[in-house]
């Protein structure tokens, strides 16, 4: 073996820092010197407008543990039942999983947790943040996703928030414009329920007309998030005729109970969300013929997913086609005008233009004409003086960072600012939006604003490792045929196993998944992750998912370490910690009863039998309970006794029967130093090491057992001396007790056997007491000598 | 290779029919079934045996000799599976050592010439001893046992002061080496047949000087190694080999003893050397039940059917020994009986070391002593000290 006498420092380390790679053999498991640092981050919370940790929480589901799953999805989004059913997943686009074959469908595994969690219903998922009673009281216009996602935050930061709603049901554009079949109403109803249950009031049918009253009857600040509720029409003729009407004004009358009969022949303008849900609703309501028409290519439609599902229920979709004219008769619809498109050349963001080709009209016949083009906000009710800046698009106009409108402690944000947008990036408002409102009342920042998180952006490199295909889960069921009969949902929820299944797909990309479940399972309180951003973005010791890459820790994996001048080194590791040879351990606990850290545990097989086991996250590999095991099982990485063996043997060899002239006669002093003090001291000794010194370099005194001191002195060693650090000073601070201990037992067998005790000794030293050190050599190198040679060599 | 083909030769091992009655009531082949007698006989008749040869199998055996007892072609397993050792040990194979190989050092450092031990400072002022006789006591590993399995509160030189004792009250003052060394069982059983040699040599040597002409052991192991092995490797000894029950219950001299009362019952536990091995079942029952009062109660494995107490020669102590030890405490405490009796210092450090399993909560938990400690208790002398 002999490399334990290689010097491997982090000064060798710097050495070969022009190498691409090192291996660095005896790292530590502790947090040393050696720190490991959190390599990046995963496309897929990159791509979420609230940074869900999806690939955490996608993990976790692999493992089983939805309620800690649903928990890590509520630290970023109040609404997993609700965005597990309707967010445009801008996630599953980036999910590099799509390179291999498909998307990991990421939407349908938070709708599986959250679905899954509410059935069990048993105990609610914890959400961090207790539920105080508010001093300050916050006024929030608008109960939409953002309005609501703002007031759980306030909630929870201690302040009394109330909301008003015009309508008479919460929920905004999930209540009134996504159909129940998309998403039904219990699960909303659900959700804004836990948001009532952390103390705010929601007010349905109260218009606030003038938020500055609000601030006149004592709420500290508005947050207005009114949404975009006005559908808009083209401009065509005809449109203004009866039962011309916009996809808004048909979804919000049908959901709320006070639709209009639609006739068998409903044509749709457009092919966006609104468009799509109306047909579908159309279809519902009995309409025999539904007909959407797009002016774009059937490549370039907005939600080919959900064009797909209409086609299947019988929605009849027409691409590369505009309507020129609504036809009436007697001031009611009787058809529509079309004309044919076909594609231009490319505007300056990549869309081809479509333009209309001559003489193409032709004419489709409806009973409604549904137009699904635009929203825009209904500004309509605000007092003629209010104080807001309008935009020409009819939104409200804010300063981007605050969302601070022009009047003091009034801010706004979601559609009513944007124009329409996705559900996920009204939370993603409403987050912004209260951390803003929390910054005004209190001064403070509420946390500082993360960097751009595409910097740490982590890369997958498939080529060097290529997953096995594995099919993305279906999860459409029903007969296709048979979903236009009825409101109820259409997507089925997977089975327990098959999201499971579905979860395994995910490739893992950066290594640390930040679940945060080793901290959580350290009860040693080793680890702690930081927060991205902020100073020192380290400290991450282990992969707390373990899979097919990383086979039980043991396999070495890229660290940074942080060399003496702070700078980054790469390097492979594997860690010095213990592990259990099943077979040979006879479940004696000793190994329990010596490890201070608690690292060992005694468990029953499912055959009964009781064996030790080893919690490597916490084992800081000492080896103490390697040198108390009576039957070898455990076994500590690196330091194998058969590789101390192998080391005593060649140190020592000829030593036995050799013969004694010359270089024999000096004596042979085998030296088993600690990491931690004594072998660095020795390694870059400053004085003479006598020739016959040889040093082994352990990581704690206490894992050498009285067999190897004697193995020492059987093979010829004349004198063996045991260096670690002081019994205060001891770096495992028991290691020290462990080799009295076997040293004493040593003695006593020496003393039986007839071998002076003075050829074994333990002396201690800290690791700064160099001159303590030779003098210590110095004299044992001297009594060895008087003593002559140990009597096996002769 | 030649040494293979010898030791199927002179092992009977080409007899075996592949019947597996050996893996059928081999212990270890009960707890660990990766383990076979049978395939290890088979596999180095094919020729295989180098794939066993490299795994922890070739350290499995107890060499408990129960697969001999049933064996109907008269394979000498036990003997066959050492020599196989023996090969592969020469090929590099090292056993797995219990206690971080602490007593290989020892047995190996023991092979010293000029050893110069200390090993009767246990020898109290009551016990008496003489510098020349016709007998001699060879006390074994006791002081070493003693000294390292002082936590689990076995102590084995209890055994060496109450064999003294009863010698004692026989009416012999035995004489004791000052410099013995280990007999080499554990070399020999680990295929280590050169250090075997080394340390039989020493103690020849020091007992030849000694003119005794009876040596009397308290130990099975030495007693087997003795009257069996040293004969094979050195020709007829020049003394008898006698074990302390053969002493005592065999009436071999003129003093019987007179034991006193313990109103206990017990069983007792054969030693795997002392019973299949070398047929000593009767004359320590006999000793037993010369004390007055005492119950002897039989375990359902007894006599040749004794199960081993689970690791021999320390090696391969591992889960199967641990249920080994647990099954054989089990069938004690079914007996009813108050002491599990055993006349090995081993069987008692194995069978202690598997009480202290904690999940036992204590439900094994049984009084174990050692024969030559009881009788010596009995002793007319001992009971009036008291």
């Amino acid at each position: 073996m002999g490399k334990v006498a290689e010097k491997e420092s982090i000064a060798d380390i710097r050495a070969l820092l022009e190498q691409e790679e090192v291996v660095l053999h005896f790292p530590q498991a502790e947090l040393g010197p050696y720190t490991l640092r959190r390599v990046k981050t995963s496309q897929c919370k990159v791509a979420c407008p609230l940074g869900t940790d999806v690939k955490g929480y996608v993990g976790l589901i692999a493992g089983g543990e939805f309620k800690k799953s649903l928990e890590l999805i509520k630290e970023t989004n109040p609404f997993p039942a609700i965005c597990g059913r309707v967010c445009m997943h801008p996630c599953e686009p980036e999910c590099h999983r799509g390179e291999v074959d498909e998307p990991v469908a990421i939407r349908m595994l938070k709708r599986f947790v959250a679905d899954y969690e509410l059935k069990q219903a048993s105990e609610k998922p914890k959400v961090r943040g207790a539920r105080k009673t508010g001093q300050e009281r916050v006024a929030i216009v608008g109960s939409g996703p953002a309005g609501l996602t703002a007031a759980s935050d306030l909630a929870r930061l201690g302040f009394s928030v109330t909301v008003f709603e015009k309508l008479p049901v919460a929920g905004g554009m999930l209540s009134v414009g996504i159909p129940p079949f998309r998403l039904p109403r219990d699960v909303i109803q659900a959700e804004i329920a836990a948001i009532a249950d952390l103390g705010v009031d929601i007010r349905t049918k109260k218009e606030v007309k003038d938020p500055r009253r609000l601030l006149r009857q004592g709420y500290k600040a508005v947050f207005m998030a009114t949404g975009a509720h006005r559908g808009l029409k083209l401009g065509i003729p005809g449109e203004e005729l009866q039962h011309s009407l916009d996809a808004l004004t048909f979804l919000k009358g049908v959901h709320l109970g006070s639709g209009e009969r639609l006739g068998n022949r409903v044509v749709i303008i457009g092919a966006g969300y609104a468009a799509l849900d109306s047909a579908r609703t159309a279809l519902r309501l009995g309409s025999r013929h539904v007909d959407v028409i797009f002016r774009r290519s059937k490549q370039e439609l907005p939600y080919p997913d959900l064009a797909r599902e209409a086609e299947r229920e019988g929605v009849r979709l027409h691409c590369h086609v505009v309507p020129v004219k609504v036809l009436g008769r007697n001031g009611r619809v009787r058809g529509v005008t079309c004309a044919k498109m076909r594609s231009g050349p490319a505007d300056e963001v990549g869309r081809r233009q479509p333009s209309s080709i001559k003489g193409s009209e032709f004419s489709l016949p409806a009973d409604t004409v549904i137009f699904a083009i635009h929203q825009e906000p209904d500004l309509s009710s605000l007092p003629k003086n209010h104080s807001f800046e309008i935009s020409p698009w009819n939104t409200l106009v804010v300063e981007p960072e605050t969302l601070a409108t022009k009047t003091k402690g009034i801010f706004a944000g979601g559609d009513a600012v944007s124009g329409p947008k996705s559900v996920i990036e009204a939370i993603a408002v409403g987050h912004k939006a209260a951390a803003s409102l929390y910054h005004y009342l209190k001064g403070k920042e509420l946390k500082p604003a993360p960097k751009d998180p595409g910097e740490r952006q982590a890369e997958v490199v498939i080529e060097d490792w290529v997953p096995e295909h594995k099919n993305r889960m279906r999860t459409l069921r029903e007969a296709p045929k048979s979903w236009r009969n009825h409101f109820h949902e259409v997507e089925h929820l997977p089975s327990e196993e098959s999201a499971r299944r579905e979860a395994g797909r995910c490739l893992m990309c950066g290594p640390c998944s930040e679940c945060e479940k080793c901290i959580a399972e350290c009860h040693q309180k080793l680890l702690a992750l930081s927060v991205p951003g902020t100073t020192g973005e380290q400290v991450l010791v282990r992969i707390p998912w373990l899979s097919d890459r990383f086979p039980n820790g043991h396999e070495p994996w890229e660290v940074h370490i942080q060399g003496p001048a702070g700078e980054s080194l790469r390097a492979l590791a594997s860690p010095v910690v213990c592990q259990v040879w099943e077979e040979l351990c006879r479940g004696c606990a000793e190994c329990a009863q010596v490890c201070e850290y608690e690292a060992r545990k005694m468990v029953s097989r499912e055959d009964g039998v009781v064996v030790s086991q080893v919690d490597q996250s916490i084992c800081r590999g000492c080896g103490a309970c390697v040198t108390v095991c009576p039957t070898g099982a455990s076994i500590l990485g690196h330091f194998t006794e058969a590789r101390i063996t192998e080391t005593l043997e060649h140190l020592l060899a000829g030593s036995v029967g050799g013969k004694r002239k010359g270089e024999g006669a000096r004596p042979h002093i085998v030296c088993f130093g600690c990491n931690w003090s004594a072998y660095p001291l020795l390694e870059r000794a400053e004085f003479e090491i006598p020739a016959g010194l040889h040093l082994i370099r352990v990581m704690c005194l206490g894992s050498v057992n009285s067999g190897l001191m004697l193995r020492a002195l059987e093979l010829g060693a004349d004198g063996v001396l045991m260096l670690g650090c002081t019994s205060e000073k001891c770096h495992y601070s028991f290691g020290n007790r462990v080799a009295e201990t076997q040293v004493d037992m040593a003695h006593k067998l020496m003393h039986t056997l007839g071998i002076e005790k003075q050829r074994l000794r333990l002396e201690t030293i800290s690791s700064g007491e160099s001159t303590k050190l030779k003098r210590i050599i110095r004299l044992f190198a001297t009594k060895m000598s008087k003593l002559g040679p140990n009597l096996l060599r002769s | 290779m030649d040494e293979i083909a010898e030791a199927i030769k002179q092992t009977k091992a080409y007899y075996c029919l592949d019947c597996g009655k050996c893996t059928g009531n081999c212990p270890v082949s009960l707890f660990d079934k990766a383990y076979s007698p049978r395939v290890m006989v088979k596999s180095v008749i094919l020729g295989e045996g180098e794939k066993l040869g490299k795994t922890r199998l070739l350290w499995s055996c107890l060499s408990c000799k129960m697969c001999e007892e049933r064996c109907p072609s008269d394979v000498q397993y036990i003997e066959f599976q050492r020599r196989i050792r023996g090969v592969y040990r020469d090929l590099g194979q090292r056993e797995f050592c219990s206690h971080g190989g602490a007593f290989q050092s020892l047995m190996r450092i023991m092979t010293a010439p000029k050893l110069k031990q200390n090993r009767l400072g246990w020898l109290d002022k009551d016990l008496s001893v003489s510098k020349r006789g016709e007998d001699l006591y060879f006390v074994g590993c006791l002081p070493y046992f003693d000294a390292f399995f002082e936590d689990l509160n076995v102590h084995t030189l209890n055994t060496a002061r109450s064999t003294i004792r009863i010698m004692n009250g026989l009416g012999i003052k035995p004489m004791l080496l000052e410099n013995e060394r280990c007999c080499g069982h554990d070399m020999l059983w680990a295929g280590d047949e050169d250090n075997f040699k080394r340390l039989a040599e020493h103690n020849l040597k020091e007992i030849e000087k000694s003119r005794a002409k009876r040596v009397v052991f308290s130990c099975p192991e030495g007693y087997r190694t003795f009257k069996l092995d040293y004969p094979r490797y050195f020709g007829k000894l020049k003394f008898e080999v006698l074990h302390l029950s053969e002493l005592m219950a065999g009436g071999s001299s003129q003093n019987p003893l007179s034991l006193g009362r313990l109103n206990k019952a017990v069983t007792y536990h054969d030693p795997c050397r002392l019973g299949r091995h070398m047929g000593l079942y009767d004359p320590p029952r006999e000793l037993l039940k010369s004390i007055g009062d005492l119950e002897l109660r039989e375990m359902y494995h007894n006599k040749h059917t004794a199960l081993c107490c689970g690791t021999s020669a320390w090696m391969n102590c591992d889960l199967a020994s641990k249920q080994i030890q647990m099954m054989r405490l089990r069938e004690a405490k079914q007996t009813g009986a108050q002491i599990l009796v055993t006349a090995c210092p081993k069987c008692q450090i194995h069978l202690t070391c598997a009480m202290k399993d904690t999940h036992l909560g204590g439900s094994l938990d049984i009084e174990i002593r050692d024969l030559a400690t009881l009788v010596a208790d009995s002793l007319p002398s001992s009971k009036r000290k008291k």
